[in-house]
This record gives structure tokens, sequence and C-alpha cells, in this order.
């Protein structure tokens, strides 16, 4: 996969992600009731249970706030440092998704579809955000005529990495 | 030595040379890489650790990812609160929802919700000292009565307190409801099901299980909680635990705690009240 094609696939994941926190958002402050296929709607029991909020901030909120922050750190013309901050962004999103799934399935025994799709989408752009960085690679625009083409082979080194010693 | 020979030597040591620089460079470039990588890995696995440390720190801070269940019986939890219900409630007369001698001069009326936790607060704080101090002696007589607040679901609020005016069909309602707020669970997190009703059941001692699943089905009982909130409506109650108390067949009055729910003082200043008019 081209650094490119990576990143475009990040930013359509963050902006997937960033709808669904938005509506989880909307949910919660409209005090409505969520959208859900499964019967008994545990998505409401999941948005209206003591874990819907983290020191009184609403838990959708913070996710909002978290992709929103990715997706910046992804339109931001790219580099070294920023590809760190990606994967570091990830990586914390996917604690918290884990989190809130371990009290999904182990404290409150519901299943909220609209945590899990977020959860699985966190967990794809911690993956990428990783092997993005790890792999290192020229920095790649997203437009066509963009400055620095993409397309560096996997395993290409950059030559100053972040807080580098060498 | 010739000077082809020369020629050809010089050309091969050039060569060995060009070939060592270019091996040397190809070591040095492939040492930066591994030496990036080395640092990047380092760089995430800083992260890592800061993240882990995190959600452990939110996890301890949201409840330290216990999920409440009621205590396998048998087990030493479950053997816990059997022996603390049993040494509070032990030979005392129960008829009903009623704890007390029927002849107590004094009756409090305790309305409350099971998953309320200022009523949990009241029960395993206040109660006891008042049970030692005022029932045991036969002074008062205590009703346990419904009022749905911190249930989020009416039917899980029938549920639980239908299960409750079921053993007291058995005199044993009061065993039922220590029980329960013994074992009381985190507010709002539905964890008030049938098999948490069935392990509430199974502690109170002496409960026969058949009769008191048969009874769980009288009509009574769910009529019994729609009195217990038109009772509440008309004093006034929005919010558990609230209380009446008076003379037992006289005007009852309601009982507002001053201290927190966990001082028993606003109880016995007003039993004392009543037993000296």
């Amino acid at each position: 996969m081209s650094a490119r094609t990576l990143r475009i696939t990040l930013i359509v994941l963050a902006v997937i992600g960033t709808g669904l926190a938005s509506y989880l958002t909307y949910i919660h402050y409209a005090g409505i009731e969520p959208l859900c296929s499964i019967k008994g709607n545990p998505c409401s029991q999941v948005q209206k249970s003591v874990y819907s909020e983290l020191a009184g901030v609403p838990v959708a909120l913070i996710g909002l706030i978290g992709y929103v922050v990715i997706l910046g750190s992804l339109l931001t013309p790219e580099e070294e440092r920023l590809r760190f901050v990606t994967a570091a962004l990830t990586l914390g999103g996917f604690g918290f998704s884990a989190y809130l799934t371990y009290r999904e399935l182990f404290t409150l025994h519901k299943i909220c579809e609209w945590c899990v799709s977020s959860a699985v989408i966190m967990t794809i752009m911690m993956c990428l955000s990783i092997w993005r960085y790890l792999r290192g690679g020229a920095p790649s625009a997203l437009g066509a005529g963009g400055a620095v083409a993409g397309g560096q082979s996997a395993g290409a080194e950059s030559p100053a990495p972040l807080g580098s010693a060498s | 030595m010739s000077p082809v020979g020369s020629d050809e030597e010089d050309l091969t040591r050039k060569q060995r040379r060009e070939q060592a620089r270019a091996d040397r460079k190809a070591m040095e470039e492939a040492a930066a890489a591994g030496a990036a990588r080395r640092t990047r890995l380092t760089q995430l696995g800083l992260v890592v650790a800061v993240v882990v440390v995190a959600v452990v720190v939110i996890l301890i801070a949201t409840g330290g990812g216990k999920s409440k269940t009621p205590p396998v019986v048998g087990s030493s939890g479950a053997t816990s609160t059997q022996k603390k219900v049993a040494a509070l409630l032990g030979g005392i007369p129960q008829s009903g929802n009623t704890l007390g001698s029927p002849t107590a001069p004094v009756t409090l009326q305790y309305f409350g919700d099971l998953e309320c936790p200022i009523c949990q607060k009241f029960t395993l704080g206040a109660l006891p000292t008042v049970i030692q101090k005022w029932v045991r002696t036969g002074k008062l007589r205590i009703e346990y009565r419904s009022l749905e607040t911190a249930t989020r679901e009416p039917e899980t609020f029938k549920l639980q307190q239908v299960a409750a005016y079921a053993a007291g069909k058995q005199n044993k309602a009061w065993y039922f409801i220590e029980t329960f707020y013994h074992e009381q669970g985190e507010e709002d997190t539905g964890y008030v099901t049938e098999k948490y009703i069935q392990g509430i059941a199974s502690q109170v001692p002496g409960l026969d299980l058949a009769t008191w699943s048969a009874d769980r089905g009288d009509a009574q009982l769910a009529n019994q909680i729609v009195t217990d909130a038109q009772a509440a409506n008309n004093n006034g109650f929005t919010g558990t635990p609230s209380f009446l108390i008076g003379r037992s067949g006289g005007a009852m009055s309601k009982l507002e705690y001053t201290n927190g729910p966990e001082d028993p003082t606003f109880v016995n200043e007003a039993v004392e009240k009543l037993l000296k008019a």
C-alpha cells in the first residue's frame, strides 16, 4: 500500500468515526433513543448507563474530540513527527475503546453496535497508523499534483526519525 | 612482474576498495535504518505504557472493574452476608413486610427502592442501630414500603419488589431486603436479573423457594406496589429513603434525616419523643 493510499484510508476511517461519535454525542445531549437493530435496544441501556460519562464528560464527546484531533493530524501536511502523533492518538483511542468494550461485556453485559463499530474503526486505524509510522518513508501529498509523490516502498527509512539519537 | 600484470593488480585493488566502500555504506545504512526502527519502537512502547496506565487508572476510578453480581451461594461473600443478616434479624418477629413485634407502640414506615444507593447507606449505616435499640426491644416495628426512584425500568422494579414481598408471605421479606441491600450493585448497570433475584432468595434462610416462586405470581403483591406508590405520592415523597413515623395505629408524620442517611439519630430522637408522648 502506498503512503498516499494509507493516508487516505486513515482519513476515510477518521471521517466515519467522527460521524459515529457525532451521532452518539447528539443522542446523548438530545436525550433521544439511539437507533439499534438488537432486540431490547441495549444501545440505549449502554448510552444511559453510568459509564456513558467519564468525570461528567460524555464518552461520546470524548470520542468525537479524539476523532477530530486524529483527523486534524492526518490532514496536516505530512511529516515524521505527525505520523508519530497520529499513531500515539490512535493508540490512546484504542485503549479507551478497549475500556468501554470491557464495560459493555463484563459490567453491563450489553453490547451497543455503535460503540462496537467505533471500536473496530479505531482498532484498524491504530494498526494502520503504527504500520505507517514504523515503515517510515518520505511524506505523501493528498493532492494529485502534490509536491511529493507517494508510493515509497515499504521498509524505506526516513533519514531522521523523531527523537532519533543517531 | 610485467607491466600488464601490474595494471591488472591495480585494477583489482581499486575494485576491492570500491567494493569495500560499498559494503561499508550498505552496512552504515542498514545500521541507521535499524537504529531508526528501534527508536520508533521505543517511542511507541512508551505510548503503549502510558495508555495502559491511563486505562487502568480509569478502570479503578470508575469502579475497579468489578461486576457486582450476587455472590454464589455458599461462597465466602454469600456466607458473610448471610451471617451479617442473620445476626441483625435473628429472633425478631416478622410479618409480611413488617419487622418487629406486632404490639410495638411505635411504627416506622420506610419507603425504599432496593436499587437506591442512599437507601443502602441508611440500611447498612443507621438501621442496625435502630433495630438493635428499638426493634429488638419491642418498642418499634418497621414497615418496608416501596417507591421507585433509582431503578430505571419499572418492570425491573416490579420484579425485585414482588420478589421481596413474596418472601414476606413466608415472613422473610426483611431477610430478602437486607440481603439485597448488602449485595446491591452499581446503579444503572442493569445488574438485577432473574438470576440475581434467585441468588438473593437462595441466601434467605429457610425460604421455601418453590413456594416463593409460586407466590411471585400473586397479583396482590403487584397491587401492594401500586398502593405503596399512592401512599408515597399522598405524602409528597419523590425520593428515597423517605419515612413516616407515629404511634402504632395512629396518625403518621413525615420524618426526615438531618445528618445523612447513615446517622440513626433522627430515628432515635423521633422514637424517644413518641414513647414519651
